[in-house]
């Protein structure tokens, strides 16, 4: 009896660990995220009082946070399709034999070799606009960080350049899997390399294509590094997106109720927008 | 059309590799390099100052120590938790599995970026801010892991670990000396994400150390405090001592790297 019980317990206890985890990192935070956000919240993260859905009201009317709600969708808006154009333009465009491509893969996926913070810290010394590189080689004269529209640019540009590395070779891989007699048919009967990008690798890597789509649109809704290194923000709360701000209300002002709510919303409006993506995926994407 | 396909990829190449080119250069500017105008590509006279500097005057290398111990820790631990997990769903039979596998594959759609503030009073009641495990204790858990480490044994059949089992082998034998050598490519992989990815990690660091001395490099890098004179000499030759090691080691590896992708993600 002993033993039996030994034998059928051992498997509960090898996955413990994993299932602990999962209880103290992520179903526990988010049940008390939940729960905060529908209530006052004392410094030291206890709950004080229950009223309902006042932080949300709050919140909604706070213009805080409708700046950082419109500047976190509109990041999205611009994120994903251009980061989506590059790293497929960088598949597409070393998709080839010989040497040079090898070389033109390799600067593709170099990016992953460079941390966050330290991509982060050479982005804001070439583009500082007075002692910058950029502006220089561009001949241009942009104040990247005083225009609201170019710190918005600049974010999106830190955004596709902590990407590419990894989408890249993604893609890349994709494109590769294509098997290469279905190239050369569809070479042979004259399709050109709009036909052929449009009827036979696209449909083929559109699996791919929606993990990329999927994890972008999570990453750019919950970005929040890149403002704090790059932008603080700024120029007047014009690169405040809502983890940011979470950031600042949980952290600097001790609000977690307020910090939860956002939390909450966030989460929720990542959970609408990926779920739409799947809609469109069970309609438009056929797999293998 | 394939040159013209040579020439856009080399202008996007170029593009993309200027910031790692510029800041390797940069890191051997003067002072005066930083600020002359026009702005330089190439150091007015090569020095190593900002490297003595970066070393001398700042914790860089209890930066650097931390993060290695941190990235090591996390990644040992988080590949035994996430393999024993896989196993164990794989090859045992028990009840509930399927319903507790889905609950730990299921924190995938938690993200732990809004879980942050409710994380951080958790570390900090438990007593664990400014300690390495506190650093590492939200990235224990890759429940990405555990589901392709489980499609990945899914491929062997179970018959080879009963037959072992029953010629004496216990499940760490078979683990340690069958299904993790067969298994090489992915638990490879696996791991130097794994590593790469606490290494890599800003935000919780940030929030979970307040001692300098407890500051991995991701963070201490930001606050190394130069740049308020356009003195960014130490900064960059901080960023190039982070950097070339994982440049150096992509490109040798770049084969087995893109290899590694295609099969992960397609499965062939």
């Amino acid at each position: 009896m002993n033993r039996h019980w030994k034998h059928s317990l051992k498997p509960y206890l090898l996955i413990l660990p994993a299932l602990f985890l999962a209880g103290l990192f992520a179903y526990r935070p988010f049940v008390i995220t939940l729960l905060n956000s529908l209530y006052t919240v004392s410094i030291n993260g206890q709950r004080i009082a229950f009223v309902g859905l006042d932080n949300f009201r709050r919140l909604f009317v706070n213009e805080s946070f409708q700046t950082s709600l419109s500047n976190t969708l509109r990041f999205t808006l611009y994120f994903v399709p251009v980061n989506v154009f590059i790293c497929l333009s960088a598949a597409l465009l070393s998709h080839r034999e010989g040497k040079l491509a090898t070389l033109n893969q390799i600067c593709f996926f170099l990016p992953m070799a460079v941390g966050l913070s330290s991509a982060m810290m050479i982005l804001k010394m070439i583009f500082n606009p007075f002692i910058g590189i950029v502006n220089q080689l561009l001949g241009i004269s942009v104040e990247w960080f005083n225009n609201p529209n170019a710190a918005m640019a600049l974010l999106v540009i830190a955004g596709v350049y902590l990407d590419i590395g990894i989408k890249f070779l993604l893609l890349h891989a994709a494109l590769r899997n294509i098997p290469a007699n279905l190239v050369e048919v569809a070479t042979l009967e004259g399709a050109n390399p709009l036909q052929l990008f449009k009827y036979l690798q696209l449909p083929l890597i559109a699996p791919t294509l929606v993990f990329v789509l999927a994890t972008n649109i999570k990453d750019a809704m919950l970005i929040s590094s890149p403002v704090l290194i790059l932008t603080e923000g700024g120029p007047f709360r014009s690169t405040q997106t809502l983890v940011y701000q979470m950031y600042l209300e949980g952290f600097k002002s001790g609000n977690y109720a307020m910090g939860s709510a956002i939390a909450t919303v966030v989460f929720f409006l990542t959970f609408l927008l990926l779920l739409a993506l799947l809609q469109i995926e069970r309609r438009r994407v056929y797999y293998q | 059309m394939k040159s013209l396909k040579a020439i856009l990829a080399t202008i996007l190449s170029l593009i993309i590799v200027f910031p790692i080119a510029y800041s390797l250069s940069a890191s051997f500017f003067s002072w005066a390099d930083f600020t002359a105008i026009p702005a330089r590509l190439l150091p007015s006279q090569p020095t190593f100052e900002n490297y003595i500097r970066a070393f001398r005057e700042t914790n860089l290398e209890q930066f650097l120590l931390n993060s290695l111990i941190t990235a090591s820790l996390g990644m040992m631990l988080r590949m035994t938790i996430s393999i024993t997990a896989a196993y164990t769903f794989t090859f045992f039979n028990f009840k509930g599995r399927d319903i507790l596998f889905i609950l730990i594959v299921a924190t995938m759609l938690l993200p732990s970026d809004t879980l942050l503030l409710a994380n951080y009073t958790t570390i900090r009641a438990l007593r664990l801010t400014d300690t390495y495990l506190g650093i590492i204790s939200t990235s224990l858990l890759a429940p990405a892991h555990i589901f392709m480490l489980r499609q990945y044994f899914k491929t062997v059949s179970g018959e080879y670990r009963e037959a072992a089992i029953i010629e004496g082998c216990s499940d760490t034998r078979f683990l340690t000396l069958l299904l993790i050598p067969i298994s090489k490519a992915v638990v490879v992989t696996l791991a130097i994400h794994s590593f790469s990815t606490i290494f890599n990690d800003y935000l919780w660091p940030l929030l979970v150390t307040n001692k300098a001395s407890m500051r991995t490099i991701q963070v201490g890098l930001t606050m190394l405090g130069f740049s308020e004179n356009f003195d960014y000499g130490p900064q960059f030759a901080a960023i190039t001592v982070l950097m070339t090691p994982v440049l150096v080691a992509f490109i040798l590896m770049h084969k087995p790297i893109q290899e590694s992708v295609s099969t992960r993600f397609t499965g062939r």
